[in-house]
């Protein structure tokens, strides 16, 4: 019992000053924007390979993900004879949810963990050691960066994501169980509002931008300079990175939609 | 020792110095000077250290207790933009060399000047070719770190920590894991960019026949405590046991060769595999712990002990 409660009270204060360091990491980072609005070059470079290359997996995924829900939609919709609200429920699904949602999963798993690797692999061979030497701020030349280029991705990448999958519905509903195509699109006009949909679903993604992006640039910064620590922190990115996204999702869904 | 008279005209003065890590005191109120225009070499073996002290130097890590002053300004006590400027004034030569992976050899010399000057392009590739030159490298200006050898790796880091013309280097293990030609080649080079650059040199290394070559002066640190310096001859005759042994790497002295174990006839007879283990491991606690208490520690022990503790965390 003594023993369990150790372990209770060590953890936790492990888990505090590990949350302190990010706090603080944080508050460093955002300082870099004078350095990132110096070299947009720096930007540039990381939003290509934060956001470009991520391009193809949010793509494919939208699409399928758009396609199943067009099925599944369809297939309940119909038992209500409104197929026609095909294109609303499809619209609303991903522009709300699913959109922010599995992009920024997906965006952990793909951005996030390569971020984390990249810069854990950096510590261990002492580059960012090195740079300190050498009078340069790895925090601001490195890491702020990154973080500016997922946090401006992220949302343009759910809006993809959506675009897509809306796109994916239409082939499956309009073009495969025959929806009818102006029902579609029109319900979808109709029924879709800008601020409660459309900008709640933006503000989602860049929250989840913002906490994908802190996270794995974090276990990086913070591993242990190993082979054994970077592989930890790539997969602690990737874990924890869904338990924020997916709770916050939580939370601002019920700020947004709750009527809480 | 009396250290005022040589502070003088010492770049670097370290005054009680202490420093843990952990429950591990890896430094422990020591006072060093490095001489001004001299190779000064830091000696002991792997896990005393060396590292650390470089780090402390530099203002990367902070110490309990003491002071370091280089150049008349305390490390400690500078704002950060102080700090950075004098790291400007300070060239680094890591182990691994440190070279940024997704450059190649060119603008990764070319780094501290485009980060800290406004040279012009032209300007800084000649200033680039000179450096490269001056190590011999010119020619593989157009190869990525990955494609160079060890030894390559840490010439371009040399020319890299002389691109802006420091007032000193340190040396971080320089000539762990070289071959005997690209050792032979970083000896000849700290040796001669240190007269012809006027450079003070901190050589931190456990190579002792190569550092003993070309250092001026050496400090052997051994347990956080300096167990001896002097000139190259002045160790070599040291009267310390422990100093004598690291010199000439006996296999036996006051450091042991085996890792505190039980007696050995018991252990291969003891019958079950998991209790004897347990006896082994509180019998090398305790001898561990005596050993300590003489100031005697092997450094094998050290690492896998760390290891271990850190596994447990």
């Amino acid at each position: 019992m003594l023993h369990f409660l150790q372990k209770l009270g060590s953890s936790t204060r492990t888990n505090f000053a590990k949350l302190g360091r990010a706090t603080y990491f944080l508050g460093h980072t955002l300082t870099g924007i004078v350095d990132v609005a110096l070299r947009p070059r720096l930007l540039l470079n990381q939003l290509h390979s934060v956001g470009v290359l991520t391009f193809l997996i949010i793509t494919i995924s939208g699409l399928f993900v758009g396609m199943v829900l067009g099925l599944q939609g369809y297939n309940i919709l119909s038992d209500f004879g409104s197929e026609e609200a095909l294109g609303i429920m499809v619209a609303a699904s991903l522009v709300r949810e699913l959109g922010p949602v599995v992009t920024a999963l997906l965006f952990a798993g793909r951005a996030g963990s390569a971020l984390t690797a990249e810069i854990g692999l950096m510590k261990a061979t002492e580059q960012l050691s090195g740079m300190e030497m050498m009078a340069v701020d790895p925090v601001n030349r490195i890491i702020s960066p990154r973080f500016f280029a997922g946090f401006l991705s992220m949302p343009l990448l759910a809006a993809l994501f959506s675009m897509v999958g809306i796109l994916g519905g239409h082939m499956v509903g309009v073009g495969l169980l025959g929806v009818d195509d102006g029902s579609y699109w029109s319900q979808m006009q109709a029924n879709l509002d800008f601020y409660d949909d459309i900008v709640n679903g933006v503000i989602k993604s860049i929250v989840f931008g913002f906490a994908a992006t802190w996270i794995a640039l974090f276990e990086g910064y913070d591993a242990v300079p190993t082979a054994e620590g970077v592989s930890r922190a790539t997969t602690r990115t990737v874990v924890n990175s869904a338990f924020a996204i997916l709770g916050l999702d939580f939370i601002l869904t019920a700020m947004m939609f709750g009527d809480i | 020792m009396d250290n005022s008279d040589i502070s003088a005209d010492s770049l670097i003065s370290v005054r009680n110095l202490s420093f843990s890590r952990g429950n591990r005191k890896i430094f422990d109120d020591i006072s060093l000077d490095i001489a001004r225009g001299k190779i000064t070499a830091i000696m002991g073996p792997s896990g005393t250290g060396k590292t650390t002290l470089l780090k402390l130097i530099g203002g990367q890590l902070i110490p309990e207790q003491g002071s370091i002053v280089v150049d008349g300004l305390d490390v400690h006590q500078l704002r950060r933009k102080e700090l950075f400027h004098l790291r400007k004034r300070i060239g680094m030569l890591f182990q691994s060399g440190a070279l940024l992976t997704d450059i190649n050899v060119y603008d990764n010399v070319a780094f501290p000047l485009r980060e800290h000057t406004h040279l012009t392009e032209s300007m800084i590739r000649t200033l680039v070719l000179m450096k490269l030159q001056a190590v011999g490298l010119r020619g593989a200006r157009d190869l990525m770190p990955n494609e160079l050898s060890g030894g390559m790796a840490r010439r371009v880091a040399l020319a890299r920590a002389i691109a802006l013309d420091p007032m000193m280097i340190l040396y971080d293990e320089p000539f762990t894991g070289q071959d005997p030609i690209s050792m032979g080649a970083l000896v000849h080079l700290i040796k001669s960019l240190n007269t012809t650059l006027g450079l003070t040199s901190i050589i931190v290394s456990h190579d002792v026949a190569e550092t003993s070559a070309i250092a001026d002066y050496i400090y052997v640190i051994s347990d956080g405590k300096i167990a001896g310096q002097g000139t190259p001859k002045e160790i070599e005759a040291s009267e310390s046991a422990w100093v004598q042994q690291f010199m000439k790497g006996d296999p036996d002295g006051p450091v042991h060769f085996h890792y505190p174990a039980p007696n050995y006839i018991e252990d291969l007879l003891a019958s079950s595999q998991s209790p004897s283990r347990i006896a082994v491991k509180q019998k090398a606690k305790k001898t561990d712990e005596s050993l300590n208490a003489k100031g005697l520690k092997k450094t094998p022990s050290r690492k896998r002990g760390r290891s271990r503790y850190r596994r447990e965390d």
